[in-house]
């Protein structure tokens, strides 16, 4: 279609061959029946990643013949590895290998969430993604009997119909934000900055932010929309603490998340967002993703979450309070060796998001937030353009992320029993097990 | 754009001039007359167009014959619904001509994939290696298209998706800025109602002031100037700079109100003196110092000796001499000898790949040198700028952290004119460039014009981030960078086979 055409909903034949092409295209890349593209990938998200991370979600069981385990960015979590046990001391691949994790750990009358996963929905916005993307991740969390973010976009009304698992996020622009969303939640997150774009508050470019988006959001259509930065409401933790306390008014059974970047002192930061009551403190990495950033703060401004975790772990720990709060890891986790390097590193669980992108067939084109089209992505992820959403079908994506969800747990599992563990939590801060290498993990 | 320092510039404060009373309506008419003309500073940046475009991202190959199956095979499987026989698996236009996938338009291609993902047939986008090619091991094309893109727009650049890099790295790329959740230099946004200053003072400030017995002031004022960007225009290699070049230089460096370095025979022979220009001579023509005219603050004498710097320096009493120097063998002695002669602007030169000759990289010369003046107590007295390996936009910040006042740049320039460089672009004298074939100078001055605001917006998203309001206070500053090799150091210490030292 040429981009000088308006798009028009797509009839039911064009969504049948558009939607066809792409899931056979899809399988046939990763099956091998093609060559692998040569413009796929690059040095965090390799070709293989990618590849692998569509294998899994159209088949829920991990590829032969690609790398699942790690990118070639050179450091991090590229260069660690597992010291698994020698074979005959491997526990039997089992469901009974716990992958539970408890999001509540204070001694509080609130709701004890144990998703059946240490993962968990990172927030992509209502305007940064479709609805179709929405329900399918949401739906998906309700399958898996874990959560997923709403970003900071407002509470789409389609959403309520799986409010036990979906996350209100309240950022600094406060769009959307609404009494009914916030009551209807079982976890409200507090969203003091975004790995990919720290100290800077978000950005939705005007040709993402249409008429509906701009409904729910309360602003113009077709304005762009930068979140402010910090909190406007918020100069000390003290302030933060008020914050907290106004969300407990409204809903007094709702755990707590505090997310915020990785700066310095990131770890002062943590333990203050505890002492004002948060449950969970989620710490987002430099390199995660987004639906739109400046390039420049990316790479450059606060640090990769494989160095934050452990940073804010052993300072819990040396505070006397790390068994009474959760500590959730996101921004660049990509894989399911990700997820328990991170949670070796001493995370309790991981958020993720390009993930789940990726298992819906991103290739990380980065054209997310509008591209010289102006309609957004291609693949009908992170777009609101009406024909181009269309691309990518509500059913499709769940069933999308339960198989992608299904081969990350199996994973998990796989690497737990081969380190003689039968319980996820056990890997919490268990560097011992960790190796580094100097190569890039192969 | 708003010069500072003129010496037109009326100065004085409401109701302490000549006439040292007024009526509160003269004060109030004067009060507004005042407000009215005060210019916030902002870059004028205008899109400008390519007059040698790089090469396309990518290459897209369409096999013909399988096109043209799957046309034929369209037609009658959904036959009558011709929108959907003639979709085009692409949205940015790339099959948008009037044969469509047979005649592709690969400049349109952004490589999100999707042709090749339906069609991998007979669709097959590739990196193009005649854009990969560009540029070296450090000015890579990566490095290149993002400068291309900030001299055409003038905009920071914004990308979906996550970053797509190595980890660290070695440089600049080892270190990472800081943040803070909470502090900001202002509550209404980087670029709201309150300035975030990125002005830099050129020159010495006097350590203490001093007054004799009856309270008069009796020790020199401060000697500098400042310009209104961190950063200032530098020298190229000799074959490349011409004397268009250096009125393009100039012309943009009065827009940006920065300094351009030009070779003091360029600005002799083309009358290009200017407050704006800085002539750098040789020490063997020290003595045409003194004749550039037409409000020339400074001059820069290329390397040390301190006899010809005194001489200068005496009979020319009003005009700022700085010096320029290499990071070779015995620097810091040397650093030491020009601090002790009163130098007070410093220009430290490594090559292009930022390295001095012995390979070491210039982020630690440059906190070694802005150390061992913090010891010497004269930090202040002195102003560092820094030229070489600097050519990107975070990099900028990154050296302020490490010590400099501000950086000189001219790679990037050259890269903003769309200029092809040729040779061993990591020495400062070894590479030429290849212009394009036809472009005006006001074409040339508007892309470097966008450059410096893009750099400029992306300064202040860092400065914004770290809740700093002035990058005057950004200088040295290492408290606010993190390193990789430290931060390794603490995360993975414990961690078996974990050796540091950086990758």
């Amino acid at each position: 279609m040429s981009k000088n055409k308006l798009p028009v909903f797509p009839s039911k034949t064009m969504i049948h061959k558009i939607t066809n092409l792409l899931h056979d295209g899809m399988d046939a890349r990763t099956t091998g029946k093609f060559e692998v593209p040569p413009a796929l990938g690059d040095a965090r998200w390799t070709d293989e990643l990618i590849l692998s991370t569509w294998h899994m979600a159209a088949t829920g069981t991990l590829p032969d013949n690609l790398n699942y385990k790690t990118g070639k960015s050179n450091g991090g979590f590229d260069r660690l590895d597992f010291k698994t046990l020698d074979e005959e001391q491997w526990l039997k691949h089992s469901e009974d290998i716990s992958t539970s994790i408890q999001l509540n750990r204070r001694d509080d009358h609130r709701k004890k969430l144990s998703p059946a996963i240490p993962i968990y929905g990172g927030g992509m916005s209502y305007g940064s993604v479709s609805v179709n993307v929405m329900m399918a991740r949401a739906i998906h969390a309700k399958n898996w009997n874990t959560y997923m973010s709403t970003g900071e976009g407002g509470y789409p009304e389609e959403l309520y119909e799986c409010r036990d698992n979906v996350i209100t996020q309240v950022a600094t622009g406060l769009f959307g934000v609404e009494e009914k969303s916030i009551q209807a939640s079982p976890i409200i997150e507090f969203k003091y900055a975004q790995g990919a774009k720290p100290g800077l508050g978000g950005h939705l470019l005007a040709s993402k932010a249409g008429e509906e988006v701009a409904k729910m959001r309360g602003s113009v259509p077709f304005v762009s929309l930068f979140s402010p930065f910090p909190f406007h409401s918020t100069y000390s933790v003290e302030d933060h603490s008020k914050h907290i306390d106004w969300v407990q008014t409204i809903n007094p059974d709702a755990l707590i998340s505090v997310k915020v970047s990785t700066p310095h002192d990131v770890d002062m930061v943590a333990v203050g967002s505890y002492y004002a009551g948060a449950h969970i403190i989620h710490l987002d990495g430099g390199f995660g993703g987004t639906g739109a950033a400046p390039e420049i703060a990316k790479k450059n401004i606060a640090m990769p979450i494989e160095l934050a975790v452990p940073k804010v772990h052993k300072f819990l720990i040396k505070e006397g309070i790390r068994e009474n709060v959760t500590l959730i890891a996101s921004g660049g986790i990509r894989t399911a060796d990700d997820i328990a390097k991170a949670i070796a590193l001493g995370a309790n669980g991981v958020v993720l998001g390009t993930s789940d992108l990726v298992a819906m067939g991103c290739t990380r084109c980065a054209n997310c937030e509008g591209g010289p089209s102006g309609r957004g992505c291609p693949w009908g992820l992170t777009t609101t353009d009406i024909e181009l959403q269309e691309w990518m079908q509500q059913d499709w994506g769940v069933k999308r992320l339960d198989n992608y969800y299904t081969a990350l747990q199996w994973r998990l599992r796989d690497i737990l029993r081969k380190l003689g563990l039968s319980d996820v939590n056990e890997l919490v801060g268990r560097t011992d097990l960790l190796v580094y290498t100097r190569s890039d993990g192969e | 754009m708003q010069l500072l320092n003129k010496p037109e510039e009326n100065q004085s404060m409401i109701g302490m001039g000549e006439k040292s009373r007024l009526t509160i309506a003269e004060f109030a008419k004067e009060s507004r007359i005042r407000a009215d003309s005060y210019h916030r500073y902002h870059i004028d940046t205008i899109e400008t167009k390519d007059r040698q475009a790089l090469p396309n991202r990518f290459l897209v190959s369409v096999g013909k014959l399988g096109l043209a199956k799957l046309l034929i095979s369209e037609v009658f499987e959904y036959w009558g619904k011709w929108d959907v026989v003639f979709a085009r698996p692409c949205t940015y236009g790339v099959f948008s001509g009037p044969v469509g996938g047979f005649s592709p338009r690969p400049e349109k291609c952004v490589g999100c994939l999707r042709c090749t993902i339906e069609h991998p047939e007979f669709v097959t986008i590739s990196p193009n290696p005649a854009l990969s090619s560009l540029g070296d091991s450090y000015l890579n094309s990566t490095i290149i298209s993002t400068i291309d893109e900030e001299a055409k727009k003038g905009t920071v650049p914004v990308r979906g998706q996550g970053y797509r890099g190595r980890f660290g790295g070695p440089g600049w790329d080892g270190m990472w800025t800081d943040m803070s959740e909470i502090v900001r230099p202002s509550r209404d946004g980087i670029h709201g109602r309150e300035l975030i200053s990125t002005i830099v003072d050129i020159g010495s400030k006097p350590m203490r002031l001093q007054f004799d017995a009856d309270g008069g002031l009796v020790s020199a004022g401060p000697k500098m100037m400042s310009i209104q960007v961190p950063f200032v225009f530098d020298s190229p290699a000799k074959s490349v700079m011409t004397p268009r070049l250096a009125k393009i230089w100039k012309t943009a460096a009065e827009q940006v109100d920065t300094l351009a370095l030009i070779p003091g025979e360029i600005v002799t022979s083309n009358n290009l003196a200017s407050p704006s220009v800085v002539p750098i001579i040789s020490l063997d023509s020290s003595e045409t110092a003194g004749s550039f005219k037409n409000g020339t603050r400074m001059v820069q004498l290329d390397g040390w000796n301190p006899t010809v710097y005194s001489s200068i320096s005496s009979s020319n009493p009003d005009l700022m001499i700085s010096i320029r120097m290499s990071f070779e063998e015995g620097w810091q002695e040397q650093l030491n000898e020009m601090i002790d002669a009163g130098v007070s602007v410093i220009h430290f030169v490594a090559n292009n790949h930022g390295e001095d000759g012995g390979g070491r990289f210039i982020m630690d010369l440059i906190v070694e040198a802005h150390e061992m003046l913090l010891k010497a107590g004269l930090r202040d007295k002195v102003t560092l700028l820094h030229s070489g390996g600097v050519v990107a936009a975070d990099h900028l910040p990154k050296a302020i952290i490490c010590g400099v006042d501000a950086v000189g740049i001219d790679l990037p320039l050259l890269v903003a004119m769309q200029a092809r460089l040729i040779g061993d672009t990591s020495n400062r004298e070894g590479y030429t460039a290849k212009f394009p074939r036809k472009f005006k100078d006001s074409w040339a001055c508007q892309r470097i014009v966008n450059l410096t605001g893009s750099w400029r917006d992306q300064m202040l998203e860092i400065l914004g981030a770290m809740g700093i309001r002035e990058v005057r206070r950004l200088r040295g500053e290492m408290g606010r960078a993190m390193w990789c090799t430290h931060l390794e150091e603490e995360a993975f210490s414990e961690i078996e086979g974990f050796i540091g030292g950086g990758i």
